[in-house]
């Protein structure tokens, strides 16, 4: 069903991208719980958890730089870079995982059979495999988005951009016979990023804010050089000038 | 309606035990109906509070249909109910602006959580054994009045004794006049991680005791003493907000931020500069920079004001503390005190913020002072990109609350007035005080204890009856932040949900056992209910807007909010002696206990009071990635003098226990501090807490600031040692491990 939704709703004037500024982020993880709550990703346990299971679409890693005293840390939210040229998809023997036309790489649960190829595929380590059925144990199972549907074991999964998100929108400015505004998407992990340092919009649209910040000289691509073509930029941290003493 | 309608709406809602209670009374069926306001697959967005720390930012939060199981009448059944699914912060919220914190997102959980109390419960068991039996709320209110009529006939009510978070907003003051009118003393206020010295020395420095707000976001030099103010600290998510302005909101201009600390926090980790001064010497080094200040004519010592003299030595230029003074205390190289100071002064608007370990020490006072003394000096008080302290209505202050550690001390030596009847209000002393202070012991002496706790927890345990309060999005709830916005505010909301078990409001509570005493409280407490309280307190107010009353408008954007000027206090203790440093004391002999122990407030779990959360416990910390469990911060150089490698279980040894977690090494963090987050080490905590880690509280030594008699909780010593043993590092980060077994 997510499937032909997207098919159905997709529009080529739009290819979705998003923006992190990584001299805003501070590594809050406002944005890893808030992707938790909107796409019922379960819980794992300990046991689960320490085979590198635990299933977290987003995450900061985090760079320790120098040795004490002079110690410096770098974060960097990392998530499913969206690729326009995802080692992801090719390899899918059922196109469960596929490139829709609005830049997505979108997984239809449905389809997927589990082979995990994707997952060895992705050059960002951010898909994930339910092992396991997921456990809501009562009455957790009450706090499930019923806008995103539960993943079963023998599933892959990953960031889709909430997706929900995204149709929601466009659907009410279809509505009202208006284009999508810049804004007025929210992925989870923007909508709660403290700092702002996410945002999230139409790439396509030159005037939109994430466009604007992708074209930043600050701006890089995760491991640019593997040609992935990611649709997620890192605006880079910067330093601090004294100003008379530049 | 009539019955063939119910039926209908019923049967398409999949209720399945409804008919069982035909021939009932119609409020038995009227359960059974969804909500008004609700169309399915249509959300609301409610307003709410959120309660998980003091900062009160304002929520909204997505209610949407959905089927809940019920047993009703002892038969099992499915209604439809208006569910919240989802909490975001409010964009009209002054302190929340939209956003919310990690804990903040998770805490949908507290609602849904399986280990919830559903309903009032009595001891059945020996007292700490947890055998509680189920009665209703009818036995349960009665019980509680008859345990308080018992005091009255006795003449007796100065032994009632209610033990809580600091409580804000009406509810606090509800409770206040409860325990004022029945003839009892004032609340005991606890949580581990209190701002008493924080707020006793802006008393001083300002005249206003209660937490800064910094205006983060036009400033342009911040350096913080171990404030963990993008993290835990304060008001996290307005500060969040603030910082990520202060980078980037504004064009060409790039604050700097300097942070000093031993053991590098989530806010000391976005630093430009981390300076890891001695623990216990911060205020050290605020003055070296305030000296340099001074000394190179940047700045003179009047600009500090009544700031500066409390102070020794301020208006002579703060000889005692000459660069190279300030090295020899603190271990910064007096070359970076001089730039720091230079740069302080040169680079305003700058704030400097205090908080966390410094203040917790024997001198933490003086820390604060030196800083409040800095900030003075540059000129950030009041002023754009400063420090402000939000306005606050009347009788909103924290003072005039009694010590935990002082009534637990009185109890055991048998001083004082003894206490017959202790009220429990979500707090959790046994988990939270040091052992030393024999909260255990003292609590256990109290003939009857009756709790409104949602869940057991190490000190509801020990209660004799439980009446479980609903959860924040199940009632009325307010609050009036004491910082992180330059508004007045009073936030209020209605319940986001209806109940999802036998629960009743806290609040309501009291004001029906109010009522039912043989010498009934009601003139004085006039409100029926809880809402009543905050309807006729908010229509006392002078009117915000000229459409709408107060009320009204407070109902539908989760408070009301205007602007104002801070007041500071009358009581302003002005004619305090000058403070001049003295070295912090340590418990614990250097040579036996050879490192600092630092623990430190955990980024999921706060004092532990979260730790019941699954999404918390499995959340990567962002410094470790350690998850489900605890670890200990070792620099490698001290590792490696012991053999500690990542993950070995080792043992932390103070004059007052000792307790294990595997080794996180990690360069951020000085060779003489071991540390160790809070909030792991629960026995007795949910399903999801209990057994997990280890509580590094419960080695503490009871060393107090001794002005305000706060926990000096980073001035024990230790020793550490590498233990035979499994140490159960679970990390998110690192390699790909499918068989951990053959790894490790």
């Amino acid at each position: 069903m997510q499937e032909e939704q997207v098919r159905e709703e997709a529009d080529p004037s739009y290819r979705w991208g998003m923006t992190v500024d990584l001299d805003r982020c501070t590594g809050c993880e406002a944005c890893v719980t808030a992707c938790h709550a909107e796409n019922n990703i379960p819980t794992v346990g300990p046991d689960e958890a320490a085979r590198g299971r635990a299933m977290h679409w987003m995450r900061i890693e985090r760079y320790f730089e120098g040795e004490f005293p002079d110690v410096q840390v770098k974060f960097r939210p990392v998530f499913c870079q969206q690729c326009d040229n995802a080692p992801c998809e090719p390899v899918c023997p059922t196109y469960a995982s596929h490139h829709t036309e609005e830049g997505l790489n979108a997984q239809v649960y449905n389809r997927c059979i589990g082979t995990r190829y994707c997952a060895n595929a992705c050059s960002y380590n951010t898909r994930l495999f339910n092992f396991f059925n997921p456990e809501w144990e009562k009455p957790l199972n009450l706090q499930l988005n019923p806008d995103v549907s539960v993943r079963e074991v023998g599933v892959m999964e990953k960031c889709t951009f909430c997706i929900q998100r995204i149709n929601e929108t466009k659907i009410e400015a279809k509505a009202s016979g208006e284009t999508v505004q810049d804004g007025a998407i929210k992925t989870a992990c923007v909508q709660a990023c403290t700092s702002n340092a996410l945002v999230f919009g139409n790439l396509n649209d030159r005037e939109s804010e994430v466009s604007r910040l992708s074209r930043s000289h600050r701006g890089s691509k995760l491991l640019d050089d593997l040609g992935t073509k990611p649709s997620v930029t890192y605006l880079q941290r910067e330093t601090w000038h004294e100003s008379g003493n530049r | 309606m009539d019955r063939r309608k119910f039926v209908q709406i019923t049967a398409a809602t999949g209720a399945t035990a409804t008919l069982a209670s035909c021939g009932n009374p119609e409020n038995e069926l009227i359960r059974f109906l969804p909500d008004e306001y609700l169309v399915p697959g249509i959300s609301v967005w409610k307003p709410s509070i959120c309660p998980l720390c003091s900062a009160g930012c304002g929520l909204t939060v997505r209610v949407i249909e959905g089927d809940v199981e019920v047993v009703r009448n002892d038969q099992a059944g499915v209604v439809t109910k208006g569910l919240v699914k989802k909490l975001e912060g409010n964009p009209e919220h002054p302190v929340s602006q939209g956003k919310l914190c990690v804990r903040g997102q998770a805490a949908i959980q507290v609602t849904y959580h399986p280990d919830r109390i559903t309903g009032p419960l009595k001891r059945s068991g020996e007292r700490g054994s947890g055998q509680f039996a189920p009665i209703t709320w009818e036995e349960a209110q009665a019980e509680l009045v008859s345990q308080l009529d018992g005091l009255a006939a006795a003449g007796n009510q100065n032994a009632l004794a209610f033990l809580t978070r600091p409580l804000s907003g009406q509810r606090g003051r509800l409770v206040d006049r409860f325990l004022d009118r029945f003839g009892a003393p004032p609340p005991i206020a606890f949580e581990v991680f209190g701002e008493d010295v924080l707020r006793r020395a802006n008393l001083a420095s300002y005249g206003f005791s209660q937490l800064p707000t910094p205006d983060l976001a036009r400033s342009n030099y911040v350096i913080g003493f171990g404030a963990d103010f993008l993290g835990t600290w304060n008001s996290p998510v307005s500060q969040n907000v603030a910082y990520g302005e202060m980078r980037k909101g504004r064009p060409g201009v790039r604050a700097k931020f300097v942070q000093v600390e031993p053991r590098m926090s989530q806010t000391g980790a976005n630093a430009d500069e981390w300076v890891p001064a001695r623990l216990g010497s911060e205020g050290v080094l605020a003055l070296g920079l305030a000296h340099v200040i001074m000394d190179t004519g940047l700045a003179s010592a009047e600009d500090a004001g009544r700031a500066g003299l409390l102070i020794e030595g301020w208006s002579d230029g703060l000889p005692a503390y000459t660069p190279e003074e300030v090295e020899r205390l603190t271990g910064v190289d007096a070359r970076k005190v001089r730039r720091l100071g230079r740069e302080f002064a040169e680079n305003g608007p700058a704030i400097a913020l205090i908080g966390g370990p410094p203040l917790a020490q024997t001198n933490g006072l003086f820390h604060a002072l030196a800083v409040n003394a800095l900030n003075a000096l540059g000129g950030s008080f009041g002023t754009p990109g400063g420090i402000f302290f939000t306005p606050r209505p009347e009788g909103s202050d924290n003072g005039s609350r009694r010590s935990l550690r002082e009534i637990a001390s009185d109890i055991r030596d048998g001083t004082g007035s003894p206490i017959e009847i202790l009220l429990l209000n979500d707090t959790n002393p046994v988990f939270g005080a040091p052992p030393a202070w024999g909260v255990m012991e003292a609590l256990s002496s109290i003939p009857y204890i009756a709790s409104f706790g949602q869940f057991i927890d190490e000190t509801s345990n020990l209660a004799d009856l439980i009446l479980p309060d609903h959860s924040f999005l199940e009632s009325w709830v307010d609050s009036e932040p004491e910082s992180g916005t330059a508004l007045a505010v009073r936030s209020v909301a209605p319940p986001a949900m209806r109940p999802l078990h036998d629960t009743r409001g806290m609040p309501d509570v009291l004001l029906e056992a109010g009522r039912s005493l043989a010498t009934p409280l009601d003139p004085a407490l006039p409100w029926q209910t809880y809402r009543e309280a905050l309807q006729s307190a908010f229509e006392a107010l002078p009117a915000t807007d000229e459409s709408t009353d107060n009320w009204t408008l407070a109902q539908a954007q989760g408070g009301i909010w205007s602007e104002a000027s801070a007041q500071p206090s009358d009581d302003q203790t002005s004619d305090r002696g000058a403070a001049a440093f003295e070295e912090a004391q340590f418990d614990g002999d250097t040579g036996e206990y050879p490192f600092h122990f630092l623990p430190f407030i955990s980024q999921s779990f706060l004092d532990g009071s979260l730790a019941h959360l699954p999404w918390l416990q499995e959340l990567p910390d962002v410094l470790s990635s350690a998850m489900w469990g605890s670890w200990v911060e070792i620099n490698p150089k001290t590792a490696g003098g012991f053999g500690i490698v990542q993950g070995d279980l080792i043992e932390v040894t103070s004059a007052h226990g000792a307790v294990r977690a595997p080794a996180f090494v990690s360069p951020a963090i000085a060779p003489d501090v071991i540390a160790m987050p809070v909030g792991q080490g629960h026995e007795n905590f949910t399903r999801y807490a209990s057994g997990r880690g280890a509580n590094p509280i419960t080695i503490l030594a009871p060393v107090v600031e001794p002005e305000t008699g706060a926990l000096a909780w980073a001035a024990t010593r230790v020793r550490v040692e590498k233990i035979d043993g499994e140490g159960g590092l679970i990390l998110y980060g690192g390699a790909l491990r499918e068989h951990p077994e053959h790894s490790r």
